[in-house]
């Protein structure tokens, strides 16, 4: 490795940073705009990060998740708001000062330099003395599982050693946030599983606070401690994984959030408790405490199981069937309403057949009442 | 090998940096230094340069080389801090506009054997700001081999060029671009009056190949071939017959010996050396240098021509004839006029003026061959010379100050009138020809059309 | 962690982008603007009194002379882009189509005829081409026939395009090369195939670099001065507009008016080129690059292609074998060839060449770094930040491409010559520095076409990569823009050098010194005499091998630089 030999200067380097552990810090974003000329891409975001926390901003392209995250670095035009790194205000600085470290989607691996001038950057412009920028860049590239790399240049390695040096450059210099831009967009799904999994163990060792922004559900609810589901420049809801799960803030969140029956209808009192009643005259079971009036009710595919009494029991045909592996599920038509249904698959079990005739079975409480 | 994609930049820099130091090399040790504006090829100045420094090894000589216009151009837009010492061109015409623009120091010199003047002519400036040091006439040149292939005559005078025989294989230039075109038109029109002047030029014209750019440009295109004849001042036929290429040149007997020039630049920096330089041109030995094979000019000093190259004429014993006693006053007041003519009539409209002259001339062609002639014809053909011919400009409006005025923004004195503007005057010249040389060549056509 | 150092940030991200707008408008308005302007002021002012007046221009709308040289200048600019596409097409096409070794022949040699010295290149041009050229008098000897090649405006048509058709085919090539061969593969599976599929898909992706070439090669022989002089062509704008400049005593301001026109015609033909590639420029979308896939040729279309490549490099070179026959030929008059043969030229050239050459290889080197060091600057300008007038500094830079050499030259002169060297007190105009200055300004927009394309190919995400692991604006352009542009810079920097060691229009008028003169200015001087043209054609020869060399080598570089590290595909950015 040949590394040219930077002269400690008064250079306004950005943190003179001290290896070993860092201190995580907390990111408080607080009522965060920001628009492209006309067009509002965020709506006076309020987050709060914790330090060491794994976070992932979820949503649908355009939903302002990767904007806001750019924010955070420093790039794209200033927003109005505060964004606060461990209590300091960054917004309007430039991104060079701000010790944030992001990885690309694209990876941005500057092909002119090998692996270990790429990862051994940051700490050259931070006047890193020659010996532990040696040290260091060794360390991150054993990290990630590239030492035997150094020497290549990025044009020589896979996605998914691009993705690990990528990595290694960004947390070499040890910054105070780590920001991954869709970091597995562009591997394959094994490749995928795999990354997600080294991704939290090395986000653990380090404890760094990190945001990780994605449009998969299911890597957000696999790594990450909190999500903040986005759309439309608008925090829809944050929370545990879980709990963003079973009780969703809204439709969008519902919907986005793994597979739902949003229902259309309105909340009736009744002896037994609260109904909920479609507009096809259908009653379903919910919450006791529910409150009357119009409103939705969100019901997972898993919580409308097959046969039942005839009491709360639905009766409707099949209209299609899809193979998920584990699951078959069933669109059924039930006096009009489209309800998704998922069947555990066993082996040697037939699907059922389109136009059969069936009778369904909603559990209680299962049901989530949002807003009308 | 980390550094590969910089690297070449790095030896691009190298490189530059290297061509700097290479050209920062030590200068001359001169104490002295003069720099002269020329219009000559390096053929001609190297040669009086390295005489010059051989005898005055303290100066050292600069040679900027120009064309006459440029330099005249470059010595007015640097007047205001000026560095040159001398310039140094054929045209008088030349010296008189920079003269006229009170650019040109005074200095004169009696040399022995220099006359005052040629046939009347003064060889140097009677007000003393500029002197000559060569004498040139104006004529002829032509490409033997060129000759021989299309079978033409070697052409003797002015009118010979006329013939429809050298339809296409004449070459001249535009006496605004060339300061000894500029004599060559006026020599024929003070040599055969102003209307009849024209007529010529406009014949020979008629039968142009092209109008070149540059003086240069016609020996070239002789000495190559790209057209028969050209006119020329006499070192380019010389000249160009000494490098070894198949051309004569010879003097008609409408001509004019006119000196070329040198002058010190008003406020040189380096007025002796200046000085100096011009002494040494004139003496013997300087004007000897005149004989060297790729110059071949006449020196103005008599008794240099007993070592004149056999070949070389010498004016002083009356081998050229010269009619023409050049007007010079006569030349500068209406130069501008002339230049602006020449162009808007000959030079921009070359191919309607050609399509006239060849109409014409095939008109004439098919008259002689009839045999019994026929009025008729006769008379339309007269009429397209006729306006072929037609001038927008007579004798007399040339030579009015007013009317030159319009072609130059700063006026001689306040009391001059200036109507008019360049462009305009020149659309309406050029709308006349346009229309005559179209209407000459119908007429012609017509003309054919009853033989 | 310390954050006392970062305080105010704002400030320093503004700063540092205007502060180099506003060093690249200081050059560009004191080197080009300024000058042209002190130039062009006499078109608005009336030849009498010196008021403002628009009345010249409506003398040169009045004029017919005028109206037929704008139309002629515009029918041989539009012919000379038909003829120089129908020469660059081929050429293009077979060096990306096929595995076709005479494409190295083809790179190397296709860049020569941009090196053409003036003045010799037309001399040999006529002594091959003219009406008694060597294939005129061989067709008339055997056929009785012959064909106006030089003959008017064909013969300014036919030159120019000869001259400048490298345009075309290097900005088609490159963008060629960048074709996502993806975009082909997909034409191919819907069924598409062979010229039809050139037509319809791989031209239009290709598009935006003809484009660039086509309108490069409009404005510079709209604009061109030499070749129609040399010719003497003279009912064009241009060489009206430098007859009436540098005639002797006349003081026409129709020069500067048509200077003018020349100016706002050309600016408006590359906006209209402009608006014709808004939307059109598909290189950031195509991911890959790779360009076309290639396919091997079979023996007899090698053969094929063999012949007509070098059918087109006979014809394109021509003008540079007429020149080397005349730089040994004794005596060239009226014949097919010289009558003997004789080194002689070259060692007469070589006595005064070498002054000529070290100061030509200083200001051309010289200018295009300089060219390439705005150049970047303004395309990191125009495409990295959002400052605003930032598209003029692109305008004003290209607008010099409009400037003829010789108004620049006067406007030089007119501007420096009153002002003092420090040391010296020499005037400035006629410090040898003027004459790179010159030559930088003119050649620029060459240089920042290129400067713009290898910067639009990098993807902002690298640069925000350095930015977020702290290095600065500055740092970044220093270890991540350049080093990434550096083929483009090489190129920019190579055309720059090349075609400003030829350039004579403006150095002549500020030449003020043979010790300080370039190499073009020794050949203009060796042009004005019988003798001299043996020697002048010997120094042209040198001229164009000095060059030639000096480009080969900043090539092969580029290439070796390239091998060194594999071909990198750009990653595209996200965003």
């Amino acid at each position: 490795m040949n590394m040219p030999v930077k002269s400690v200067t008064t250079h306004e380097s950005p943190q003179d940073v001290k290896p070993g552990a860092v201190e995580p810090v907390e990111i408080d974003i607080r009522n965060v705009s920001l628009s492209f000329g006309a067009t509002e891409v965020l709506k006076g975001i309020d987050l709060k990060i914790e330090p060491g926390e794994f976070f992932a901003f979820l949503g649908p392209s355009g939903s302002g998740k990767s904007t806001l995250l750019r924010a955070i670095a420093g790039f794209g035009p200033t927003p109005k708001g505060q964004i606060l790194l461990g209590g300091q205000d960054v917004v309007g600085m430039a991104p060079w000062k701000r010790n944030v470290g992001m990885v690309f989607q694209s990876y941005a691996l500057w092909p002119h330099m090998s692996v270990a001038r790429n990862v051994a950057f940051g700490l050259d412009e931070r006047r890193v003395p020659k010996a532990e920028t040696e040290r260091r860049v060794k360390a991150a590239l054993e990290m990630v599982g590239m030492s035997q790399y150094a020497e290549r240049y990025p044009s020589q390695l896979s996605g998914g050693q691009q993705q690990r040096v990528a990595l290694a450059r960004t947390i070499v210099v040890e910054p105070r946030v780590l920001l991954l831009d869709e970091p597995l967009s562009n591997l394959d799904a094994n490749l995928r599983v795999q990354m997600r999994q080294d991704l939290l163990k090395l986000q653990r060792r380090l404890g760094i606070t990190t945001i990780f922004v994605t449009h998969d559900q299911e890597e957000a609810n696999t790594i990450c401690d909190r999500i903040a589901v986005m759309a439309d420049g608008v925090v829809q809801q944050v929370g545990r994984p879980d709990d963003v799960y079973d009780t969703p803030a809204n439709a969008f969140v519902a919907s986005f959030l793994g597979t739902a029956n949003v229902l259309e209808g309105s909340v009736r009192k009744e002896a037994g408790g609260s109904v909920f009643v479609l507009h096809s005259g259908i009653a379903l079971p919910c919450a006791e405490n529910a409150s009357p009036g119009a409103g939705k009710l969100v019901l997972r595919p898993q919580s409308i199981s097959f046969g039942g009494s005839s009491e709360n029991g639905l009766k409707g045909t099949v209209m299609s069937a899809e193979f998920l592996g584990g699951m078959i599920r069933y669109a059924i038509d039930v006096a009009g309403q489209t309800l998704l249904v998922d069947e555990v698959h066993t082996r040697g079990h037939g699907r059922r057949k389109a136009g059969e005739q069936v009778s369904l079975k909603v559990r209680h409480q299962e049901g989530v009442l949002i807003g009308g | 090998m980390s550094d590969i994609k910089r690297k070449p930049l790095r030896m691009l820099g190298l490189g530059v940096a290297f061509a700097a130091l290479m050209t920062a090399s030590p200068l001359h040790a001169a104490d002295d230094k003069l720099v002269v504006v020329t219009s000559f090829p390096s053929d001609l100045t190297d040669v009086f340069k390295t005489a010059f420094m051989k005898e005055n090894p303290s100066i050292a000589v600069e040679v900027v080389n120009k064309s006459t216009s440029s330099g005249v151009k470059y010595l007015i837009e640097t007047a205001q801090n000026n560095q040159s010492d001398i310039f140094w061109a054929s045209a008088p015409d030349a010296f008189e506009v920079l003269k006229g623009e009170g650019l040109l120091g005074s200095y004169s010199k009696e040399v022995e054997g220099i006359p005052a003047d040629l046939n009347g002519y003064p060889i140097n400036d009677p007000d003393g700001q500029y002197l000559g040091f060569a004498l040139s006439g104006y004529g002829f040149m032509w490409n033997t081999r060129y000759m021989e292939a299309y079978n033409l005559p070697a052409p003797k005078e002015w009118d010979d060029l006329e013939d429809a025989v050298y339809h296409g294989h004449v070459g001249i230039s535009s006496p605004s671009r060339s300061g000894t075109t500029h004599l060559t038109v006026e020599t024929i029109l003070q040599g055969e009056g102003w209307d009849e002047g024209w007529e010529t030029l406009k014949a020979i014209s008629g039968n142009a190949k092209t109008i070149t750019e540059r003086s240069f440009g016609v020996p070239d295109g002789v000495n190559s071939g790209s057209f028969g004849v050209g006119i020329v001042i006499d070192f380019f036929g010389f000249s160009s017959k000494a490098s070894g290429f198949p051309v004569e040149f010879h003097y008609p007997s409408v001509t004019a010996l006119v000196p070329a020039n040198i002058g010190v630049v008003a406020n040189a920096p380096n007025e002796g050396p200046a000085q100096k330089f011009i002494d040494f041109l004139l003496s013997e030995k300087g004007q000897a240098l005149l004989f060297d094979p790729k110059i071949m000019r006449l020196p103005v000093n008599k008794s240099a021509y007993a070592d004149a190259p056999e070949g070389l004429p010498n004016p002083f014993d009356g081998s050229i004839q010269t009619k023409v006693q050049f007007d010079s006053d006569m030349s500068e007041q209406r130069y501008n006029v002339v230049n602006a003519l020449f162009d808007v009539i000959i030079t921009y409209r070359l191919d309607d003026l050609r399509n006239a002259t060849a109409a014409v001339h095939a008109a004439e062609t098919a008259l002689a061959g009839s045999g019994s002639g026929n009025a008729e014809a006769a008379k339309l053909i007269e009429e397209a010379r006729a306006l072929i011919n037609a001038l927008p400009v007579n004798a007399e409006e040339a030579l009015d100050p007013d009317f030159n005025a319009i072609f130059t923004v700063r006026r001689k004195d306040a009391d001059t009138k200036v109507e008019g503007r360049q462009a305009e005057v020149e659309q309406q010249w050029d709308a006349m020809v346009v229309e005559n040389y179209r209407k000459a060549t119908e007429l012609a056509e017509q003309a054919k059309s009853l033989l | 962690m310390t954050t006392a150092a970062l305080r105010r940030p704002a400030l320093n991200m503004s700063v540092g982008p205007y502060l180099a707008a506003g060093l690249v408008v200081l050059f560009l308005g004191a080197f080009l603007v300024v000058p042209v302007l002190k130039v062009i002021q006499v078109a608005f002012q009336d030849p009498a009194t010196g008021g403002f007046t628009l009345v010249n221009f409506q003398d040169f709308f009045a004029s017919t002379l005028f109206r037929q040289s704008f139309y002629n200048s515009v029918y041989v600019a539009g012919m000379s882009v038909v003829i120089a596409s129908a020469i660059a097409l081929p050429l293009a096409y077979f060096t990306t189509r096929f595995n076709f070794s005479g494409s190295v022949i083809i790179q190397t040699l296709a860049f020569v005829p941009l090196i053409m010295p003036p003045f010799i290149g037309a001399v040999a041009m006529q002594l091959l081409f003219g009406a008694n050229g060597s294939v005129n008098l061989i067709l008339r000897d055997y056929f009785g026939i012959t064909i106006p090649f030089m003959k008017g405006l064909n013969g300014v048509i036919f030159v120019q395009s000869l001259h400048y058709f490298p345009f075309i085919l290097i900005n088609l090539s490159a963008s060629l090369r960048n074709i996502d061969r993806s975009m082909e593969e997909a034409a191919q599976m819907l069924g598409s195939s062979g010229v039809r599929m050139f037509r319809r898909i791989v031209f239009p992706l290709a598009m935006p670099g003809y484009i660039a070439g086509a309108s490069l090669v409009f404005v510079k022989v709209f604009d061109d001065l030499g070749t129609p002089l040399l010719l003497n062509v003279n009912t064009m704008l241009a060489p009206q507009a430098y007859l009436r400049i540098s005639s002797v005593g006349i003081s026409d301001p129709m020069g500067y008016v048509i200077s003018c026109i020349l100016i706002v015609f050309s600016i408006f033909a590359m906006w209209v080129s402009f608006l014709g590639m808004r939307g059109k420029d598909y290189s950031t979308t195509q991911k890959g690059g790779g360009g076309l896939s290639r396919r091997d040729l079979t023996r007899r279309e090698a053969v094929l292609c063999y012949i007509v490549v070098l059918m087109i490099l006979a014809l394109v070179l021509a003008p540079h074998l007429g020149l080397l026959l005349l730089s040994f030929g004794t005596v060239w008059s009226f014949g097919v060839l010289p009558d003997g043969f004789t080194v002689e030229h070259y060692e007469t050239a070589l006595t005064s060449a070498w002054g000529f050459i070290q100061n030509t290889l200083l200001y051309a080197g010289l200018a295009g770094l300089i060219d390439i060091i705005i150049g970047t600057a303004i395309a990191y300008l125009v495409l990295r930040t959002n400052i605003i007038g930032r598209k003029w500094l692109d305008y004003m830079a290209v607008s010099a491409l409009a400037v003829p050499g010789v108004v620049l030259g006067i406007g030089y002169l007119r501007v420096f010559y009153g002002v003092e060297m420090p040391v010296t007190g020499q005037p400035l105009a006629t410090w040898w520095g003027i004459i790179v200055i010159a030559l930088a300004v003119r050649r620029l927009p060459y240089a920042l076409r290129s400067c713009t394309a290898a910067l639009q190919q990098i993807s902002p995400a690298l640069e925000e990569a350095a930015e977020n692991l702290g290095a600065s604006k500055l740092r970044t352009v220093r270890r991540v823009v350049v080093p990434l542009m550096v083929s483009g810079l090489v190129a920019g920097f190579v055309t720059s050098f090349a075609t400003a060691a030829v350039e004579l229009s403006a150095t002549i008028m500020l030449v003020a010194s043979e010790k300080d003169a370039p190499l073009a200015y020794g050949l203009y001087l060796f042009m004005q005499s019988a003798a001299g043209r043996g020697p002048g054609a010997a120094l042209g020869i040198m001229a164009v091998i000095i060059v030639g060399l000096a480009t080969y080598l900043s090539h092969r570089l580029v290439e070796n630089a390239r091998h060194n590290q594999a071909t990198t595909a750009n990653q595209g950015g996200g965003h």
